[in-house]
């Protein structure tokens, strides 16, 4: 599921790669900066140079972004005439943009289920889910609502391909609103380099780099093999392996993340935050607060709103909750695993509203732990390949594995898993350890990256730092792993 | 909007010197470890080894090969998988004629022995390429490539010094550039240039080495191999070698099929895969025999080889006497393998699976293990 590979024969210009750090990015910067007195070109300069970004997965699919950014572009000029047609266009756009998703994203799904329910195979078309269509389909659903609420207009095609393609947030958001983009877009001085941004840019595109490279891809292959064989790992390995995967996710994600909002920064763009802090959340709806904050907010605006949200009872509320979250969760993927995760979240919400009303707190730390280890739990279901497969893991987090006793099981897994990182299993198992427990600390406990960037002063130490970072996590680039993100 | 805080910088100039300061330093950093690896050189990309003795690093044949690949002297390649490692650049060079450079490959797949023929094709001007073809490196896609130590380093294959990156800023090739430097030979590594790969001498070969751990009524239980379809095979052939094949005609290309053991053919049996084997082996006759560039060497059928497990580490892998004799029926053969011999060399085989498949042909060959 996570193999980028899987999804087309290309290759992309992932942010944790020598092309995108040493050469995409340094170029895109120096010709943005160098038209910067025309602001046109530069804007087609950067239009450009997004494009490219994503052609460079695969040629084949530039068309289809091209055509999107058309159809929404023209839906869009439309809707802004005043016509007593506005909502059947909307609908239609709308309806335009589902479509395309559902080709690229859900025609094999729906065709396997109606195949099982028929009870005889059906085709498949197997088609390539391109890069970030789930994220860009998104960003421009919410434009042509907005626009139909008379909340946004965006008269230049140019600055609107610019507003989807730009580069930083195109294959894994975070999810715009065409409202907090555009004048920034539109600012002359923000074509002028400032330096406070550079800086300011780069130590957050450190620190999503690192993120990446020492926090995410030291866990990747104690999760991969964990989840490879759930039913062989002991209880105490099934927990390692969960607790691998819930810190990766955060780690690659919200370094994904970072790295998205330092590069923009560096252009002088502000992308809006994504994640504060997740597992420090002491209940799920702070979780939700923290967690891909930008799919929240399109979730809560263009659909939990809209089915009625909270003012028509409890009933309707529970009911528009659950389809939010069920349909969050088909958004990460075609697959029933991902349907299952977003009902356990829908129904963890509920759970809470239900709570709250009791009046009842319980102590902080034991909220912590209780909201950390359902969030834990749900990643099994978002991880497995299957529901087999995650129930199996349940069944080996639950001691239901017959495997060796638990102590001597884990270390056997560790010292397995150890023995295919590095030839030195005893070293490694060691080192599997300190991974996990370093990223606890960092994940849990430490500031966040928001904060460092807010508290952020050029000083030596900063310097000395981000420079450190930087050489050591790109000389670690060579075993290249691709975002998890990219495959939503 | 949840946005970042602008930091209160009040000043530009600490910021403009703080990331200038960052960038010209993080830059003159990755330069100097980039400058490092290219003097060293680990793996041989840039010039061949001779300040000190080569590393030829388990495993990393895909990366080192290249570099052997352009640099080297040479006029024959030996293309293989993992039984062709064991061969001999000099034995290639004394029965052949010339100057040979070995880059096979473990688990090599077709289109890997592809792209390693074409950086060697347009490295040098050759006069002979030995191909020993391998059923399994057909089995897949047409473009499927075996992560054996890592991604397949593509950008070591060609000459574009710009992609190079992966390898000059490698934390690994950074490390065992230090180690070279520092002798440190704490890495297991081979240092003979005649014979980068060579494994004759790190295995026991003998009928009881072959025969540990297997179910002789299911073969491929120990070895997992891929299950291959005809078409599948033919497409990996007609995409990555026929090309190959056809683009040079000046070169003289020897296809072998290697003698694998007996009991590589009963397996075979044992899954359905024999009729296919031949059927490819066929195809493949049928598909060059109109290029004159290109000469069959078929030992499958090879009695005095294949059923002698003594001369065998496993199933598939012959001792280094094999190989030398493989190269000798390549380079002093003069008869051309013809229609006939096909025919020939298929009805010899299978009467050879179908007697080693009864309990008494089993036993000739197992000996004791067979009861």
């Amino acid at each position: 599921m996570f193999n980028l590979a899987r999804q087309g024969p290309g290759r992309s210009v992932l942010f944790n790669s020598y092309d995108y750090l040493l050469y995409f990015l340094p170029l895109s910067l120096v010709g943005f900066f160098a038209l910067g007195r025309r602001p046109t070109w530069a804007v087609a300069w950067l239009v450009a140079a997004s494009l490219f970004f994503y052609a460079w997965w695969d040629p084949r699919y530039l068309p289809l972004i091209l055509g999107s950014i058309a159809f929404n572009f023209l839906v869009g000029r439309a809707l802004r005439r005043e016509t007593p047609r506005g909502r059947l266009i909307l609908g239609g756009g709308i309806a335009g943009n589902l479509l395309l998703l559902g080709v690229f994203k859900y025609a094999d799904f729906a065709l396997s289920n109606a195949a099982n329910l028929l009870g005889k195979p059906l085709p498949l078309p197997h088609l390539v889910l391109p890069l970030g269509i789930s994220f860009f389909t998104f960003t421009q659903i919410a434009y042509l609502v907005d626009v139909y609420r008379r909340k946004a207009r965006e008269p230049s095609v140019a600055n609107y391909a610019l507003f989807v393609s730009f580069f930083p947030h195109l294959l894994a958001g975070p999810i715009l609103h065409h409202s907090e983009m555009m004048p920034q877009f539109a600012s002359p001085t923000n074509k002028r380099a400032q330096a406070t941004n550079l800086a300011a840019g780069l130590f957050l595109l450190c620190i999503g780099l690192v993120k990446k490279v020492c926090f995410a891809d030291q866990l990747a292959p104690l999760a991969d093999a964990g989840f490879a064989n759930p039913a062989g790992l002991s209880t105490l390995g099934a927990w390692l392996a969960v607790l691998a995967y819930t810190l990766q996710i955060y780690f690659d994600f919200s370094g994904y993340t970072d790295m998205a909002l330092g590069a923009a920064r560096m252009f002088n763009i502000e992308l809006p935050l994504n994640f504060n802090s997740p597992y420090h959340a002491t209940n799920i709806r702070e979780f939700w607060q923290r967690w891909h904050m930008t799919l929240s907010r399109f979730l809560r605006e263009y659909l939990y709103i809209p089915l009625g949200g909270n003012r028509h009872g409890e009933w309707r509320t529970m009911l528009a909750v659950m389809i939010t979250f069920l349909l969050g969760g088909l958004w990460h993927g075609a697959s029933w695993t991902f349907v299952v995760w977003g009902a356990m979240h829908g129904m963890a919400l509920l759970c809470y509203r239900a709570w709250e009303r009791t009046g009842v707190t319980l102590p902080r730390p034991l909220a912590w732990g209780l909201t950390f280890l359902f969030v834990m739990i749900a990643w099994v279901f978002f991880r497995a390949q299957s529901l087999a497969g995650a129930a199996t893991m349940l069944r080996a987090l639950s001691g239901g594995n017959t495997v060796e006793p638990s102590g001597a099981a884990a270390t056997h897994w560790l010292a397995q898993l150890a023995a295919a990182l590095t030839s030195d299993a005893q070293t490694s198992a060691t080192w599997v350890g300190a991974v996990i427990l370093a990223s606890v600390v960092v994940a849990a406990l430490r500031r966040n990256s928001n904060v460092m960037v807010r508290e952020f002063r050029p000083s030596w130490p900063t310097g000395i730092a981000v420079t450190v970072g930087l050489v050591f996590s790109v000389l670690q680039l060579g075993k290249v792993a691709p975002f998890i993100y990219f495959n939503f | 909007m949840a946005t970042l805080a602008t930091p209160m910088l009040t000043a530009d100039r600490p910021a403009r010197l703080w990331f200038a300061a960052v960038t010209v330093a993080t830059l003159a950093l990755l330069a100097a470890c980039a400058t490092f690896v290219w003097w060293v050189d680990p793996f041989q990309q840039y010039r061949l080894a001779s300040r000190y003795p080569p590393r030829f690093y388990s495993l990393h044949h895909r990366y080192i090969n290249p570099g052997l690949a352009k640099h080297q002297a040479y006029d024959t390649v030996i293309s293989g998988s993992s039984i062709m490692e064991s061969t001999r650049n000099s034995v290639v060079a004394r029965l052949c004629g010339g100057a040979a450079v070995n880059l096979s490959m473990p688990a090599m797949s077709a289109s890997e022995q592809r792209l390693m023929l074409d950086t060697a094709l347009a490295s040098r001007s050759l006069r002979r390429v030995i191909m020993v073809l391998d059923f399994n490196e057909f089995a897949g896609a047409p473009d499927e490539r075996q992560d054996v130590a890592g991604p397949l380093p593509t950008y070591l294959y060609d000459r574009n010094p710009f992609n190079d990156l992966p390898y000059l800023l490698s934390w690994n090739v950074l490390l065992r550039s230090w180690r070279i430097v520092t002798d440190n030979r704490s890495e297991r590594y081979a240092s003979d240039p005649d014979a980068p790969w060579y494994w004759g001498d790190l295995k026991r070969f003998g009928r009881d080495e072959v025969l540990r751990g297997l179910d002789l009524k299911n073969l491929n239980a120990r070895f997992q191999q891929p299950e291959r379809t005809l078409a599948a095979m033919r497409a990996s052939f007609e995409r990555n070698l026929l090309p190959l094949l056809r683009a040079h005609p000046q070169t003289q290309f020897d296809l072998v099929w290697p003698p694998y053991s007996i009991l590589v053919w009963v397996d075979f049996a044992q899954r359905d895969q024999l009729d296919l084997s031949l059927a490819f082996k066929r195809y493949v006759y049928e598909a060059t025999r109109g290029l004159p560039n290109v000469a069959i060497t078929d030992l499958q059928s090879e009695r005095s080889i294949t059923h002698d497990l003594d001369r065998y580490t496993d199933l598939y892998h012959f001792d280094p006497a094999i190989n030398e004799r493989l190269v000798k029926a390549v380079c002093l053969s003069a008869k051309r393998f013809e229609a006939s011999d096909v025919d020939e060399a298929e009805r010899r085989l299978r009467e050879q699976v179908a007697a080693a498949q009864t309990p008494a042909g089993l036993a000739q060959i197992v000996g004791a293990r067979a009861q």
